[in-house]
């Protein structure tokens, strides 16, 4: 733990059950491990081990049995919900399997949502004075939002598909606007749950190589699950979890 | 607030992104809507009716009778008309004498009916209640032309001339000019029928009574007060004072005061001054209750109409539960969640309650206005916008505009004002029949603006209610199930 100063992410002792009645079922039992600020970190390991779940956990997603996650030496638990939900939308990307964009809404408008969603107080905390100046803010906001989203729609090279329908998208570019929206806060971290585990070998190439353009050009810390070996291989780092726990041989 | 109302707004809309609406909002809300205008119209009916009533009452009746205890008669009237006269809230006063007889017309054997005799001063009598106003035909009660042609014809000395009910004239069988026997004073032992000769007296109908009042129609009689006086042998004394006052809602502090100006003796008996109010509180007090079952049953109306919000929001959050697990991912706070919900809710209440209160409006208008209405085979117009509608599903391939969208809207609610306008029109109580049972004429709406807000207010309080917990339900997924939910 000599690194702790330098970590972004720390997870410390976690342990998380299910419970089916009275049967506990343990799925983490202890994970340590931690994140380094712009690091592409996979986590990797067997069905049903329970990546996801750690994964969930680290998005505060889902709470632990016992343990905890620190970012930037905060405990984020301690948070109540409405604290958590902000540091969720202002410091953490997801990228899941499916893409999970919304069918009502647009391309652009499922990029845009997250800083739409997070809108009032970042203005506020811009101009925090009057509410003229609020007024003007949140005009100046909006645009700038989609100015936001349209440039990163253009980064994963759907410039053209922003009005679509995500059910007027193909498989690969569903997950790229989801790659787009997961980047749209600028969060530290973004976490991703096997991103190309839904896609056909050319799409997934696609998608994994703008992970890591994002990784290279912007910095973004990222942690993925996967058993997909390839990318694990690409990785700076992997972290290998077996029955629960952080495997020594995966360990740096 | 701007995610949640940006998020709400696009919920409200169908998938489909062609439809202005979703299909299930449009349910959701014209149930409210229906819930709504039908409460403003059964109320402003109940409303009209008891206004209706009211003003008839009013303007047919004293506003305080002054009597003794056991009608018993009295004297000095005059110089006690006066007195209450010089109070400030009373108009006029005018002597009575007022009791009931059995009567037969003259070519009849044997008593008819029995009705009630009203013996007045006329030109007193007009300013009290507005008596000629309702009389067809003449009110001289001595020198009528139509008394000295009974006269002539008839064997039997005449009293006087009376002004009977005109239903009531109907039911006896007799018209202008003939002969109505009274039977005035009945012996109170009992009568043996075949030695019994009653002391009878014979008026002339001069003229018919026809008030909005079916209660004076069916059993008034009116004579000169002085014919009255002779009738009962009580020359110069009076039995009742009737009342008009500048405004009928003081009645209740008026009649003490009436009763304290004008002092009986003890010998006189005990005065009883009773208010058009307690004359009729029966009535009112049944109004009254009607009122309050019809706002309670409505009130349930608008209850079914929220559950059916209650319904649609439930489903929404079921079809959107994944949406749901998005935007907690994305960093939406449970309330955030909730707000969404409850706003699509409240929009469908909002939009339901004023759609329902301009069509409840609309109806009671329509209900009332007796402006003439275009044929209704113009209202087959209405029919145009089906043939419209079938260009357009021909049309549908082509995109097109929002504005025509909007249009096409407009249209149909254009269609549907106007077929309302031409078939919806003031129900004629007459042609049901019913029109001496309610004493008027066509069926009255008067709409009571309180009422109007006071539901708007209720009809969104329940609505928004029925939000709550779908709104809830959604805002306590959990996250993470949320996400994987198929």
């Amino acid at each position: 733990m000599t690194h702790s100063r330098e970590a972004l992410i720390r997870i410390k002792d976690l342990h998380k059950s299910y419970y089916d009645g009275e049967a506990e079922l343990p799925v983490l039992q202890g994970v340590d491990f931690m994140v380094r600020p712009s690091e592409m970190l996979a986590i990797v390991g067997a069905s049903g081990v329970g990546k996801s779940t750690l994964l969930h956990i680290l998005g505060a997603l889902d709470r632990p049995t016992a343990g905890t996650v620190f970012y930037e030496e905060q405990d984020i638990f301690t948070f109540p919900d409405k604290a958590l939900a902000r540091f969720r939308n202002e410091h953490i990307g997801f990228v899941f399997q499916f893409h999970h964009l919304l069918p009502e809404f647009t391309a652009l408008e499922n990029v845009a949502m997250s800083a739409i969603l997070g809108g009032v107080t970042q203005q506020s905390s811009v101009h925090p004075h009057t509410d003229k100046a609020k007024e003007i803010a949140s005009c100046y906001d909006t645009r700038s939002v989609y100015t936001r989203a349209q440039e990163l729609l253009a980064y994963v090279g759907l410039s053209e598909r922003q009005e679509h329908y995500p059910s007027q998208l193909s498989g690969g570019e569903r997950q790229r606007v989801a790659i787009a929206r997961a980047l749209m806060n600028q969060p530290q971290v973004v976490l991703a749950d096997e991103p190309t585990g839904n896609l056909d070998s050319r799409s997934s190439e696609a998608v994994l190589e703008l992970l890591w353009l994002m990784n290279a050009q912007a910095g973004q810390t990222f942690v993925i699950v996967t058993h997909n070996k390839e990318l694990a291989e690409r990785a700076d780092r992997t972290v290998h979890l077996v029955d629960g726990k952080i495997s020594t041989a995966g360990k740096w | 607030m701007k995610f949640e109302w940006f998020v709400a707004s696009r919920y409200l809309r169908s998938r489909r992104k062609q439809s202005f609406i979703s299909l299930i909002s449009i349910i959701s809300i014209g149930g409210v809507a229906l819930g709504v205008a039908t409460v403003i119209l059964a109320i402003a009916v109940l409303n009209g009716v008891e206004h209706g009533l009211k003003e008839r009452f009013l303007a047919n009746e004293a506003h305080v009778v002054l009597m003794l205890h056991g009608s018993d008669f009295f004297g000095g009237y005059t110089q006690r008309i006066a007195q209450i006269e010089a109070l400030d809230e009373v108009v006029a006063a005018s002597p009575v004498v007022y009791s009931q007889v059995a009567v037969f017309p003259e070519h009849s054997k044997r008593i008819q009916d029995v009705i009630h005799i009203k013996g007045i001063e006329p030109a007193k009598e007009d300013i009290v209640t507005g008596f000629s106003r309702f009389v067809a035909g003449s009110v001289d009660f001595q020198n009528s032309p139509l008394i000295a042609k009974a006269e002539r014809l008839s064997d039997n000395t005449v009293t006087g001339g009376i002004v009977l009910g005109a239903r009531l004239a109907d039911r006896l069988g007799i018209v202008k000019g003939d002969i109505l026997r009274l039977v005035v004073e009945l012996q109170e032992h009992p009568i043996n029928p075949d030695t019994f000769i009653p002391d009878l007296s014979n008026f002339v109908v001069i003229g018919l009574y026809e008030s909005e009042l079916a209660v004076y129609d069916n059993s008034f009689g009116f004579i000169h007060i002085a014919a009255a006086q002779k009738l009962y042998n009580r020359a110069n004394r009076v039995n009742a004072i009737f009342v008009r006052l500048r405004d009928a809602e003081v009645a209740p502090q008026a009649a003490p005061r009436i009763t304290d100006t004008v002092q009986f003796s003890v010998l006189e008996g005990l005065p009883i001054a009773r208010t058009w109010m307690e004359v009729h509180a029966p009535l009112f007090a049944a109004l009254r209750l009607e009122k309050t079952l019809t706002v309670v049953i409505e009130a349930l109306i608008i209850l079914v109409a929220a559950f059916n919000i209650a319904s649609t929001l439930i489903m929404t959050v079921m079809e959107k539960t994944r949406d749901v697990g998005t935007f907690r991912t994305l960093g939406a706070s449970r309330g955030s969640i909730m707000g969404i919900f409850m706003i699509q809710g409240s929009v469908i209440g909002i939009l339901g309650t004023l759609l329902g209160t301009g069509l409840g409006l609309t109806l009671c208008w329509l209900l009332s206005s007796n402006s003439l209405r275009p044929s209704p085979w113009w209202a087959l117009i209405v029919a145009m916008p089906v043939l419209l509608q079938v260009l357009i599903a021909l049309r549908r391939i082509t995109p097109r505009p929002g504005g025509f969208k909007m249009a096409l809207w407009l249209f149909w609610l254009v269609s549907i004002g106007f077929g309302l306008y031409c078939f919806v029109k003031p129900i004629s109580l007459v042609e049901l029949g019913l029109s001496q049972i309610y004493q008027m004429n066509q069926l009255p709406i008067k709409v009571n603006w309180f009422f109007v807000g006071f539901i708007n207010a209720l009809s969104f309080l329940i609505c928004w209610l029925a939000t709550l917990y779908p709104a809830w339900q959604a805002a306590n997924l959990n996250p993470v199930e949320a996400l994987q939910h198929e």
